[in-house]
């Protein structure tokens, strides 16, 4: 899983431009969006686009299921650890 | 049509201040094909990394020209190509049947850089944005000036922007092309008395006609300069009148004070 976490946060990093951010910046268990790392909903459908390229796996567009996925990075590396092809 | 000018912001070619258009021209300073892009550090960085070259061009010359009603003005944004290094990257994105970057589609469109303006300004004034061949720049004057008057604006701003098209589409290119972006905060032309006036206000004015069917004069072949460096040149220089001639218009130029 820490693996997983630090490439899932470098991708963060790579995909949306967060210029002068390092992976130790991002918080494991943190809100990405909004009050936490401050992402926005098209960075929300970038991401998605990204996890989507990387690790194979599907995800529903404006789903209660995704918003919980997309909510940290933590949330996110069990996400795809369960559903990656 | 008449008109005033405010504020006349220009970055490009190299040139960044109003001494170095100036000299541009005055004493004949060339332009450069460097491409250095204003820092914009008055945006916060979470807005400031999706700018391209070209958004951050338009938007510093659209917030130093209009710094005084950044919220309220109402506003015309021109380009001929639009940011075609991202278009043209999608385009390839799509042949290789790539899944396309939302973020990149959302601002490829030919008003994005308006919408970035206005989300950042908090401006939610008309805006419109437009593209008219080689004659973009004058065609944005036309319509920044008809849409102040008709709808008595106080002022509009007009922000012109081009990057030179990505290597592909280099050939079809006729101008000699620079990365560049031109913003005026115009004003209307009231012709008050003479004791009204403000001393040495310019007053512009530019007028179109068409060319004559079968006027070789002008030649038929695009205007080898783009549009908005020829206007540049004009009010730089401070001379009276000028003339430019693309292939389908000749444009008129004149300067007068009240």
């Amino acid at each position: 899983m820490n693996a997983l976490s630090e490439e899932v946060k470098q991708l963060i990093i790579d995909t949306l431009d967060l210029e002068d951010i390092e992976p130790a910046d991002i918080d494991y268990e943190d809100a990405l969006f909004v009050d936490g790392l401050g992402l926005d909903s098209i960075d929300a459908l970038e991401l998605g686009v990204a996890i989507k390229k990387a690790y194979d796996v599907k995800i529903d567009n404006n789903s209660e299921d995704s918003k919980k996925h997309f909510y940290s990075v933590k949330t996110l590396c069990e996400f795809i650890a369960a559903n990656r092809g | 049509m008449k008109f005033t000018i405010k504020k006349c912001v220009a970055w490009g070619g190299g040139l960044t201040t109003d001494q170095d258009w100036q000299e541009f021209a005055q004493k004949g300073k060339e332009l450069s094909l460097e491409q250095d892009l204003p820092a914009l550090k008055q945006m916060p960085a979470m807005q400031r990394r999706r700018l391209s070259p070209f958004a951050k061009l338009s938007l510093h010359c659209a917030l130093s020209a209009a710094e005084d009603c950044l919220a309220t003005v109402p506003s015309v944004f021109a380009s001929r190509h639009g940011d075609l290094q991202k278009t043209s990257k999608l385009i390839s994105d799509v042949a290789a049947k790539e899944v396309l970057s939302p973020t990149q589609f959302g601002l490829s469109v030919h008003n994005a850089v308006g919408g970035l303006f206005s989300i950042y300004t908090g401006n939610k004034a008309p805006l419109s944005a437009i593209s008219a061949g080689e004659d973009t720049f004058f065609v944005a004057i036309l319509d920044a000036v008809s849409k102040m008057n008709y709808n008595a604006y106080p002022q509009i701003l007009l922000v012109y922007t081009e990057t030179q098209v990505p290597e592909i589409y280099a050939q079809y290119v006729a101008q000699e092309e620079y990365s560049m972006s031109c913003a005026l905060l115009i004003e209307p032309f009231q012709s008050a008395s003479a004791s009204e006036c403000e001393e040495d206000k310019a007053i512009f004015e530019l007028t179109l006609s068409n060319k004559e069917q079968g006027d070789k004069s002008a030649g038929d072949d695009e205007n080898p300069h783009m549009q908005a460096l020829d206007f540049l040149h004009f009010y730089y220089s401070g001379v009276e009148q000028a003339e430019v001639v693309s292939k389908r218009h000749t444009w008129q130029l004149k300067r007068t004070t009240c």
